[in-house]
């Protein structure tokens, strides 16, 4: 039984790693709302890893395996919608995982707050975004009169689906737990790495 | 021939039994056609085509299973079931997971083969049903409070109760009835409408990326009498130093305002967030409509202001709850220009922000471009560019004229519309042109180089023209090597300048012994030319012919 908490490594990893690709990739579209959904996906992070306490040793033995979905990581050449989409819906199950469960979370109500209003920034970004381009498509659609090819509609939904598998493997988590503090330290540290391997791919795709 | 007769009866006779139960329907049953899945929220349902419409009793069975375990088990609510659909809502699943179904038809003890659906999970099969709509009607405007579709805490959606996105239809139900569409919240309110009309609405959820869901049925309500105060309009809010100034639009006078704000996700949230409104420092009864309160008061994030009018008797409603993003209050500061004149009477422009140095890039928080307005110092005619690089050059201005810049920063976007002030302006002087020195010496340079030019062409024309109108009497050098002896130069050199005396050939047996003859006579001729010149004159020209025939003769002879 390993003692490091690697499994958790892999949890959140589409977090993170979405992350990562977005704030590379939404540099180029939607105006000026990438520049602020990139300060703003920066600063909940920054928010995310701020907290100074160390995770507990009477909990390790109680994480889990929330097995990352791989298939999000080894696109190599990712469509920038299909980026932006993937990371609208690991930020929006991640606001509600926040939302639902603030009376029941060990953190501090302030905290919290803070992390549900950077999120709330997120997603209104992106949902703005996202709106957009949605019409731009209809209107192209509309434009165009041969029937679209939509077979790449099927790779952002399987995305979509294995981030709502991972969110939800996270929930039944804190559920089977009953939200005890360990399972809220547990989900906290997750995030926390999460951070590291995102300053890390940020710093790397900023170079690009 | 019998035996074959007899052999394919009994062949017949042997099949015949064998085949009737088929016909009957016995042992062969059909599997079921077009197997789909249709699912709306929480309810799940399996519909398929007969594919014995003749046989009756046909009962149907599905099993589902979960594709990591491996085994079959019997979908609840559709066990035996005679129609060709069955709701197997009941069944205990996560919505996530990817489970196979399969199916087949019964009679008695047949079955027909199991016909297999694809393997698929719940949620994506899912269809978004219609959600449940509240109205309210509030002066001049609509309260709607929608709530999600599905079942509460738990089922299809559970995870995705703040992700609802609910698309609005309204119009007027009489007449034209144009349609208008709009984003809502769970809990909110439509404005701008008349008072005292009948509107129709129809509220769907919408999930992204992709899932849009069905409209739910149509609702309509009469708007109410307006109200005396009507609620402010125009919201907005400024960013100045410490500060942000909210200003509105009120058209009475002598009424009191109060301003509130709420955090913006908390519309997310379902649930009701009347009690959460919190109120702006500075903005409770004010006279004017505008307020000033502290920057500090709100931290990064988005919130929801709004404004209600007050008059101590009566209050108005609530004004349009308006969207404040602290982090897109830009303060644009006016950029620092450096000029310097170029070679070739050009200016080189360095726009920079202020407190950085020309070198350093410009630290781009924002995609800026900027506005230069340019002028020469003397007239007034401005030309203005918009320019996104931070270093450039104006080109083929005026030499030795003093130009002035100004510029100010834009927000790339223009929906933004923001800018910064106008920078300081500065004015450079031009060089002289390096253009018209460079001319010049290029020009004398050609010149110095022409001369000797037009000076061999000279010439060349004069050689030319003298040839043609003043012909040398010089043959041509070559005879010059030919005779170095005197007296033959002299013959040949002087027959067309010469006066020759006639001579008379007496045997002209041999021509070169005549030519040398008559060259010794020329000789001869010579000494008597100068003393018989008056002779000489009479037969000079026929002379001329002979001698210049001499000459040809010799000439041809010598060449052969």
């Amino acid at each position: 039984m390993s003692t490091k908490p690697d499994v958790i490594r892999k949890c959140l990893w589409p977090a993170c790693l979405v992350g990562l690709l977005i704030t590379g990739i939404l540099s180029l579209d939607c105006n000026l709302l990438h520049f602020h959904l990139r300060k703003v996906t920066w600063q909940n992070l920054r928010l995310l890893s701020s907290t100074s306490s160390s995770f507990p040793a009477e909990c390790l033995s109680e994480t889990k395996a929330f097995e990352l979905p791989q298939e999000i990581l080894s696109h190599t050449q990712p469509v920038k919608r299909y980026i932006k989409e993937a990371f609208y819906e690991m930020s929006i199950q991640a606001f509600n995982i926040f939302s639902q469960y603030t009376l029941k979370s060990t953190w501090e109500s302030d905290y919290l707050k803070q992390i549900q209003i950077g999120l709330d920034q997120q997603l209104q970004y992106l949902e703005q975004c996202l709106e957009e381009e949605e019409q731009e498509k209809e209107d192209w659609k509309e434009m165009t009169e041969d029937g679209m090819n939509w077979s790449g509609a099927l790779v952002p939904q399987l995305s979509s689906l294995e981030l709502r598998r991972y969110f939800n493997r996270i929930d039944n988590f804190l559920k089977e737990k009953r939200y005890s503090h360990c399972a809220w330290e547990i989900i906290r540290a997750e995030i926390r790495r999460c951070f590291y391997y995102f300053q890390k791919f940020a710093a790397r795709l900023r170079k690009k | 021939m019998l035996a074959l007769l007899s052999a394919t009866t009994l062949v017949l006779v042997a099949g015949v039994p064998w085949m009737l139960p088929a016909a009957a329907g016995g042992t062969n049953l059909k599997s079921p056609q077009n197997v789909e899945v249709y699912i709306i929220d929480d309810t799940f349902i399996l519909r398929w085509n007969r594919s014995n419409p003749s046989v009756r009793n046909v009962t149907f069975s599905a099993d589902y299973q979960i594709l990591e375990n491996g085994a079959w088990l019997q979908l609840p609510g559709c066990q035996s079931v005679a129609s060709t659909e069955c709701n197997f809502s009941s069944v205990k699943l996560n919505v996530y997971e990817e489970i196979k179904l399969r199916i087949r038809a019964e009679e008695g003890n047949n079955t027909s083969p199991w016909r297999y659906v694809d393997s698929f999970t719940l949620f994506e099969k899912a269809q978004i049903g219609p959600p449940k709509v509240h109205l309210e009607a509030e002066d001049k405007a609509i309260i709607v409070n929608i709530s999600p579709p599905g079942t509460k805490d738990g089922g299809m959606w559970a995870s995705d109760s703040s992700g609802f996105i609910y698309s609005l239809d309204i119009w007027k139900n009489s007449s034209s009835g144009e349609r208008k569409t709009k984003t809502v919240y769970s809990r909110d309110k439509i404005y701008e409408l008349s008072p005292e009309t009948t509107y129709c609405l129809k509220v769907r959820a919408r999930l992204l990326p992709r899932k849009t869901g069905a409209y739910s049925p149509v609702y309509c309500i009469k708007t109410a009498v307006e109200n005396k105060l009507p609620p402010p309009e125009n919201i907005q809010v400024e960013a100045k130093n410490q500060t942000y100034i909210l200003k509105w639009d009120y058209a009475q006078e002598n009424v009191t305002f109060y301003a509130q704000w709420l955090h913006a996700y908390l519309k997310k949230i379902p649930g009701d967030n009347s009690g959460k409104w919190k109120q702006i420092p500075n903005c409770k009864n004010v006279r004017t409509t505008q307020c000033v309160f502290p920057k500090n008061t709100f931290h990064k994030g988005i919130y929801l202001i709004r404004v209600r009018a007050s008059d101590g008797n009566t209050t108005s409603v609530w004004s349009h709850e308006e969207k404040f993003d602290t982090q897109l209050q830009i303060t644009l500061f006016p950029p620092v220009i450096t000029m310097k004149p170029t070679n070739n009477a050009s200016l080189r422009v360095y726009i920079s922000a202020p407190g950085e140095s020309e070198n350093k890039p410009v630290n781009h928080l924002y995609p800026l471009i900027y506005e230069i307005v340019f002028w020469e110092n003397t007239s007034n005619a401005e030309r203005k560019i918009l320019e996104k690089r931070t270093d450039f050059t104006f080109p083929q201005l005026k030499p030795l004229t003093v130009y002035c810049v100004k510029a100010r920063a834009l927000i790339q976007d223009e929906r933004w519309n923001k800018s910064s002030v106008f920078s300081d302006i500065v004015c450079e002087k031009t060089k002289p042109g390096n253009t018209s020195k460079t001319w010049l010496i290029a020009g004398v340079c050609a010149a110095l180089f022409s001369i000797p030019v037009v000076i061999y062409v000279m010439k060349l024309l004069f050689r030319c023209i003298s040839y043609v109108f003043f012909p040398s009497s010089k043959p041509p050098s070559t005879i010059d090597e030919y005779f170095s002896e005197q007296p033959l130069r002299n013959l040949l050199l002087f027959t067309s300048e010469e006066l020759t005396e006639r001579c008379f050939i007496i045997e002209n047996t041999n021509t070169i012994t005549a030519v040398e003859e008559t060259n010794q006579t020329d000789g001869e001729h010579k000494k008597y030319s100068s003393q018989t010149s008056q002779d000489s004159g009479n037969y000079s020209n026929e002379d001329e012919s002979t001698g210049s025939k001499f000459s040809e003769e010799f000439l041809h002879q010598e060449t052969e």
